[in-house]
């Protein structure tokens, strides 16, 4: 992360007037802010926990086809965030909108339904459920899922929740181990197994919650590969991550965020030069 | 090696139940009897809490509802069993429906306390409510089962109630475990695992509680019917909080979250005490013991798939985090 940072020099910094003509050389087909049919708004999102303001009136919106990454330091609504998106907790005010249609009032589960896929920070998996059954539930989760289908007229359904279950496991390499308890699964197989139960929902967004946090470096790249034929196979990522390294490598653009405010949106090599990104990593200049 | 250790255990059982039941003696019928009620009611308890994780300390009073509608039913407006049957379990559900309704929204711990409180009302109601129940004289003269063409056959009573109890056991049981062992049975154990993420994955986890529980209601007012018949006599005195452990123990020391568990955990715990009967009351001590024992070396039961500590002790851990979402 350092080493990403330590790259725009102090007249980079000085000069931000030259990032804009960088960002639109590297970002004609991916610009943020042509993006044709924008799938999630955020709109003036607050969110508010007792006096403290976790989210400050967040705006931002991730179009169709993009990889957009989320960073900040800790403690800067990152997650807050992710958790308004995601129904767990309402914003205060402001709304999200998902292809027009606000989310205020949906339940997790309704806004799982509508295609926004999602990932955990710690570890989330079902541990006493074998690798194949946890991928299952990300399926079973797109579908009516009612008792009695099990007795009559489930065959398709079920036909289907396999389908899906047994495409995911292969595309993320969890199929040899597919029927495995998930507990005795390695640190980095089970941060894939929690991807892919997000994928086997058929999400039109996913949204990863700190994919990277306790990987090393063979696994990250890994991961960055991944995320990327991820895109090219159209799924729409929102990338939420503590470490800048793996954000800037891959993202088309990068939302920065702290103290619940929204500091920079732009192309990475934009805001790597942003100073005020800058400060909120490194401190001002005196500082360091 | 668990398939296996299934498939003898079944045996084993099956020679247990059928060695009790061709036995020339009442009284060992009669257990068979009862071992089979409980394998039922064991195995609902099972489907909510093993499967579903949702702990209910408060079966008993389930199946006090399940006796006493047919019961009810029976004498007073004269239905024959294969009626009441149905009907037992369909009240049953209705009710754990009506008085679950408000505890769903409950989490992990607090629902477990809020069965034991529904467990209590509802046994406190059969016994006080004397113009229906007849309190604490309970209900006699409750009709046998009869099957059609037993006479001809030259079956005895008990055979015939032998019979139909084991057909309707093995029915609930293929339908309990058709629910459980497909996709649906896998969208309860997301729940007992981590409710908040199978809500995140897209399942409506409120709906599928209560589902759950209404299950589990409709095979333990099964199981009270079959008691019904088969005793002819029941009074609030066999639902209390007691039987509720009772039956929680079958399905722990089985293995929560199998079914197959829960068939042997009801065996043992029913067959035991009836085989110490020599010991007199110390045959309980022995009972508990094999509790203690099972919680102690076998934190799995037998077959289960969670640790019935684990399940309680994650329960405890979840409990204040989940007090802070108040949504739903």
């Amino acid at each position: 992360m350092a080493a990403t940072l330590a790259m725009p020099s102090a007249s980079a910094v000085t000069s931000a007037a030259t990032s804009a003509v960088t960002s639109a050389a590297t970002s004609a087909a991916t610009s943020p802010f042509t993006s044709a049919t924008p799938l999630l708004v955020l709109d003036q999102v607050t969110r508010r926990f007792g006096g403290l303001v976790a989210v400050d009136s967040v705006s931002t919106s991730v179009g169709e086809g993009e990889l957009v990454g989320l960073i900040g330091p800790n403690g800067a609504g990152k997650t807050t965030l992710f958790n308004c998106i995601s129904g767990v907790v309402p914003p205060s005010s402001g709304q999200v909108r998902w292809r027009g249609q606000p989310l205020a009032g949906m339940k997790p589960y309704q806004i799982a339904r509508l295609g926004i896929g999602r990932t955990f920070q710690n570890l989330r998996i079902f541990p006493n459920m074998t690798v194949f059954d946890n991928v299952s539930v990300g399926a079973i989760g797109r579908e009516p899922n009612r008792p009695w289908s099990t007795f009559a007229g489930g065959r398709a359904e079920a036909a289907r929740i396999s389908a899906v279950s047994e495409q995911v496991l292969e595309q993320v390499g969890l199929a040899a181990v597919a029927g495995e308890l998930a507990a005795n699964l390695s640190y980095g197989k089970r941060k894939m197994l929690e991807i892919a139960r997000a994928l086997a929902g058929r999400p039109q967004l996913l949204i990863l919650d700190e994919p990277a946090a306790g990987l090393n470096d063979t696994e990250t790249a890994e991961l960055a590969a991944f995320i990327r034929r991820l895109r090219a196979d159209g799924t729409t990522v929102l990338l939420v991550e503590h470490d800048m390294g793996l954000v800037m490598s891959i993202c088309t653009r990068v939302v920065v965020l702290a103290f619940g405010r929204k500091i920079a949106d732009d192309v990475p090599e934009a805001v790597k030069r942003n100073p005020q990104v800058i400060e909120a990593y490194l401190g001002t200049e005196e500082d360091a | 090696m668990a398939r296996h250790l299934n498939r003898w255990l079944i045996l084993a059982l099956v020679v247990v139940l059928v060695g009790l039941s061709m036995a020339n003696k009442s009284y060992l019928n009669q257990v068979a009897i009862t071992t089979m009620i409980f394998i039922v009611l064991t195995a609902s308890l099972n489907y909510v809490t093993g499967t579903a994780g949702l702990l209910s300390l408060g079966h008993a009073a389930f199946f006090g509802v399940g006796a006493y509608a047919a019961a009810l039913l029976s004498t007073k407006a004269g239905w024959s069993f294969w009626f009441t049957l149905p009907a037992a379990g369909v009240i049953t559900a209705a009710i754990g429906i009506v008085v679950a309704l408000p505890t769903m929204r409950l989490v992990s711990i607090y629902f477990a306390v809020a069965t034991l409180g529904i467990g209590e009302m509802l046994y406190v109601t059969m016994l006080n409510w004397v113009g229906l129940t007849r309190g604490p004289m309970g209900i006699r003269s409750i009709p046998a089962i009869e099957l059609p063409g037993a006479k001809a056959l030259g079956l005895s009573s008990t055979e015939v109630s032998m019979l139909a109890v084991a057909l309707v056991m093995l029915a609930s049981l293929w339908a309990m475990h058709r629910l459980s062992h497909s996709f649906y049975g896998n969208s309860l154990r997301a729940l007992r695992e981590d409710d908040a993420c199978a809500d995140a994955m897209g399942i409506d986890i409120a709906r599928l509680k209560l589902e759950a529980f209404a299950v589990s209601c409709f095979f333990a007012g099964i199981a009270g019917a079959l008691f019904a018949h088969t005793t002819g006599y029941i009074s609030p005195e066999s639902f209390r909080f007691g039987e509720s452990i009772l039956v929680l123990s079958m399905a722990v020391i089985g293995g929560l979250g199998s079914l197959y568990g829960s068939v042997i955990g009801a065996v043992v715990l029913s067959v035991l005490p009836e085989a110490l009967r020599e010991l007199g009351s110390f045959r309980m001590i022995v009972v508990g013991l094999v509790l203690f024992l099972s919680i102690l070396f076998l934190p799995r039961g037998l077959l289960g798939e969670v640790s019935a500590l684990d399940l309680v002790r994650r329960q405890l851990r979840r409990a204040p985090a989940a007090g802070g979402r108040r949504r739903w």
